[in-house]
């Protein structure tokens, strides 16, 4: 009678065991209609199916099991070792180096007898929230097993160079002494409101529109918003957050977008609108160029604005962030969009970058305007 | 039972009288009447008599201050400068079988520094009134001086005399407003007051651009666009760090590039292989189109 | 006949009455909060209009820095002088209240009413200068018991100046006469 206590926890500690080995290979990667098997270290399932390759080789990414992992793809020769790892973990402190692979999600496209084409939809955790990350892996099958195509990525790499850069900053002086009433005035940067559209969308509403700065200093910008309803009473206030380049230059617009959700307009009479301004030390570099826009469908099908950042300093930008209004024919702001670039942008080097737009906006879009957020090591 | 009622009132009153008497004997023993000064000044000592004889205790509340002592009657009691630093009213209790009250007022001594709030500290050129400025003369003791006062208000570009006027403070407070000067720079104002002065500085800085015109050429990379010198309408030299907004419209897509403004112009780096037309804008201001022609 | 209740009950009786007494205590205390009066004339403002929402306010933060100034003289405390207060006022009220401590001594300020008149309101709206009108009934405090009481009028010249989200007292001296 004494012994069926511990007979029961043993036999319920083996069990799930049991369990954790079976579920531990599916729970890290939803296979679209396949099952992805276990991956424990020593019992990676067998890659007799390209799906089971991919899943492996995202398992060992995940788990940051690199030599597993490096040891899964079909052509070592394009990358070293170090390559391949620094593709999954990025470098030069860009959001990817500050970001892990939660899950992913495999989609086959195409599959012969020895070649596959899948699609997979990669989940992350980063600082700024989770992003998700489509890629098309290729596989090949070499004797009775499937192993992933690596493609070669380009990793940008610039030479050794000086680069002379007429630096411009401006640093903020506090007069030291006594705190004489009057004595220490400066103004506030002067920040204007330029334009303001709220909007329905999807489970909530959004005030949009864009800052100007119309100051000769730079300024850290934040716009409140308050949603009134027929009673004067207030309903809810939201800021800006990072739908916004907080740093504005003299004479530098921004678009801004702040979202209510689960707000219905419909309740809304009036809309409060407050812009903060504070003087801030601020640098005039680094000036990023935004290339080649132009709106096309990706490979979803969905409507992206598309093209390339160009870094012109001499200074490597960690995470670019792109936040672009877009207007409609009578150029009036219709949306706010912005986006992550998971790499850093080196100096003197292009990137490129996507953003969505939501469908229903896609076809009153006439024209846009773009803005880089960024933020770099040591300088913000 | 109304004859009842009639003795309580009659023995009430009895009482009453017996105790108004009382009352007016024991104030004529040790009647106190306070004399306080008529004309106190900050910092300045001043001296209060309470008639009377025997011991009182004596409070004096005012601003900044509260005592509690013991006195004897008919003395005078000197108060120190330095307990009376605060303009404003004083109360004096005594109390020995009862407490009398008075107050006096201490105001505010020689006027020894201004107060000098200058508005705004940058401003654009040519403004009208947007200068402004407003001066409080305190005491040594931070007391507002109430009496009018002459200050001078001057304002001085490089050496240029932009204005130079006197005002008489009423109810403790002078001001002025004027235009912004013509030219960008330090703008010194100047408030003064018998010797002593309040100095600030008023940035003054372009205003818009004016007449933005931009240039663009092919070279190896792309296209280089800059801008002419960017000045405002009065030829002011639009501060460096002044974004202009270049523009490409190429085949290729639209390209914008944020330049600030350095030693005096943008300039830019824009990729397009193909012809392309060329804008400029800064703020909301728009500047000239150029078109650059494709790569041979 | 005299009925004796239980020690329970006594002690529930004195916990109730206790909350009573609690309860009435603190209307009692945000009815004197309330009570405090402020009128504002702003029409003779020169050389700038007082904005409507400014009126309201000053009207609104001047009576809080009344019952904020009353409260830390009659209770000797510093705390209520933290939020109303800048500069000057805030360093000789803050002066007062120590002294008080000190001597043991305070004030009570009650049934107050002001009429503020607005005399100046600088050209780029920060600072304003207010003539108050003030009538209460003042009582002397020696460790907590009335030794004087009397009705007083008295006029006040009020300097407040903005912050962030509300009007500041920067100067209040009493004077004998606008």
């Amino acid at each position: 009678m004494k012994f069926i206590l511990p007979i029961i926890l043993a036999i319920a500690t083996v069990v799930l065991i049991g369990v954790a080995f079976v579920a531990s290979g599916t729970v890290v990667g939803k296979t679209v209609g396949i099952e992805a098997g276990s991956a424990m270290y020593g019992l990676t399932p067998k890659a007799s199916t390209p799906d089971q390759a991919l899943t492996n080789l995202l398992v060992d990414v995940k788990r940051r099991n690199w030599d597993q992992a490096y040891g899964e793809i079909s052509n070592p020769q394009v990358a070293t070792k170090q390559q391949f790892i620094q593709a999954w973990t990025g470098s030069y402190g860009s959001l990817r180096t500050f970001s892990a692979l939660e899950g992913f999600e495999l989609r086959p496209m195409h599959i012969t007898n020895d070649a596959a084409q899948m699609r997979v939809r990669l989940h992350w955790t980063t600082p700024i929230g989770p992003l998700e990350d489509v890629r098309d892996f290729h596989l090949a099958k070499v004797g009775d097993i499937w192993k992933t195509v690596w493609s070669k990525t380009d990793v940008p790499n610039v030479p050794s160079q000086v680069i002379p850069v007429t630096y411009l900053r401006w640093d903020l002086v506090s007069a030291a002494g006594d705190d004489e009433w009057g004595a220490k005035n400066i103004d506030a940067p002067h920040v204007r409101i330029i334009s303001m559209n709220p909007l329905d969308f999807a489970e909530g509403a959004v005030v949009l529109g864009e800052v100007v700065n119309e100051d000769t200093i730079p300024a850290f910008v934040n716009v409140t918003a308050t949603l009134v309803d027929g009673s004067g009473k207030e309903i809810d206030e939201e800021t800006s957050f990072d739908k916004i380049d907080h740093i504005l230059l003299p004479k530098q617009v921004t678009p801004y977008r702040i979202d209510f959700p689960k707000v219905n307009l419909k309740n809304v009479k009036n809309v409060r609108m407050n812009v903060k301004a504070t003087l801030v030390p601020a640098s005039a570099d680094p000036v990023i160029g935004v290339m080649n826009q132009k709106v096309d469908p990706d490979y979803q099908g969905k409507s992206v604005l598309r093209g390339d950042l160009l870094n012109e300093s001499g200074q490597t930008v960690n995470i670019p962030h792109v936040i672009a209004s877009l207007y409609d024919n009578n150029g009036k702001v219709i949306w706010v969009a912005d986006g992550y670039v998971e790499h850093s942008l080196l100096p003197q080097t292009a990137a490129p970058f996507e953003i969505e737009i939501p469908k229903n906006m896609v076809p009153k879009v006439s024209n846009f305007h773009v803005v880089v957020n960024q933020y770099s090591m040591g300088r913000n | 039972m109304r004859r009842l009622c009639l003795n309580c009132a009659y023995g009430f009153l009895a009482l009453g009288v017996a105790a108004c008497l009382m009352a007016a004997l024991a104030a004529s023993c040790s009647a106190q009447n306070i004399t306080v000064p008529t004309s106190a000044v900050a910092g300045e000592p001043a001296s209060i008599a309470i008639t009377g004889s025997g011991k009182a205790t004596l409070y004096i509340l005012g601003p900044g201050i509260s005592t509690k002592q013991e006195v004897n009657l008919g003395e005078d009691l000197k108060l120190r400068g330095d307990a009376l630093k605060n303009a404003g009213d004083y109360h004096i209790v005594a109390c020995s079988d009862s407490c009398h009250s008075a107050t006096f007022y201490v105001s505010a001594g020689k006027p020894a520094s201004l107060t000098f709030l200058v508005h705004p500290s940058r401003v654009p050129v040519s403004q009208q009134d947007a200068v402004s400025g407003v001066a409080f003369p305190f005491d040594q003791f931070h007391n507002l001086v109430f009496t009018p006062q002459t200050i001078n208000f001057q304002l001085s570009a490089g050496n240029a005399s932009l204005l130079n006027r006197s005002v008489n403070t009423q109810a403790g407070v002078a001001w002025f407003r004027t235009s912004s000067g013509k030219s960008a720079g330090a703008l010194q104002v100047v408030a003064s007051l018998n010797d002593f002065n309040a100095r600030r500085v008023v940035q003054q800085v372009a205003s818009d651009p004016c007449n933005l015109r931009i240039t663009g050429q092919r070279n190896a990379q792309g296209i280089l666009v800059q801008t002419e010198p960017v000045h405002d309408c009065s030829g002011n030299p639009v501060p460096d760090g002044t974004i202009v907004s270049f523009t490409a419209t190429a085949a290729s897509g639209k390209s914008t590039v944020d330049a600030p403004i350095k030693k005096g112009v943008a300039r830019a780096e824009m990729e397009a292989t193909g012809s392309a037309v060329i804008s400029g804008a800064s703020g909301v201001v728009m500047g000239n189109e150029v078109r650059v022609g494709g790569r041979p | 006949m005299i009925r004796k209740f239980p020690a329970r009950s006594c002690a529930r009786i004195s916990c109730s009455l206790m909350l009573v007494v609690c309860f009435v205590a603190a209307q009692y205390s945000v009815a004197a909060d309330a009570a405090t009066q402020v009128q504002l004339n702003a029409a003779k403002a020169a050389p700038r209009a007082v904005e409507p929402l400014t009126q309201n306010s000053i009207v609104r933060d001047y009576r809080v820095a009344w019952n904020s100034m009353s409260h830390a003289l009659e209770f000797n405390s510093l705390d209520p002088l933290n939020g109303p207060f800048t500069g000057e006022a805030k360093t000789g009220l803050w002066q007062s209240v120590v002294s008080q401590q000190r001597s043991g001594l305070g004030r009570r300020y009650a049934d107050q009413t002001h009429h503020l008149d607005a005399v100046f309101y600088a050209p780029e709206g920060d600072a304003i200068e207010l003539h108050d009108t003030a009538e209460y009934q003042l009582q002397f405090l020696d460790k907590g018991k009335v030794i004087h009481e009397e009705h007083v009028v008295a006029h006040y010249v009020v300097l407040m100046t903005p912050s962030a989200d509300r009007w500041l007292v920067r100067y209040l001296q009493a004077v004998p006469q606008f």
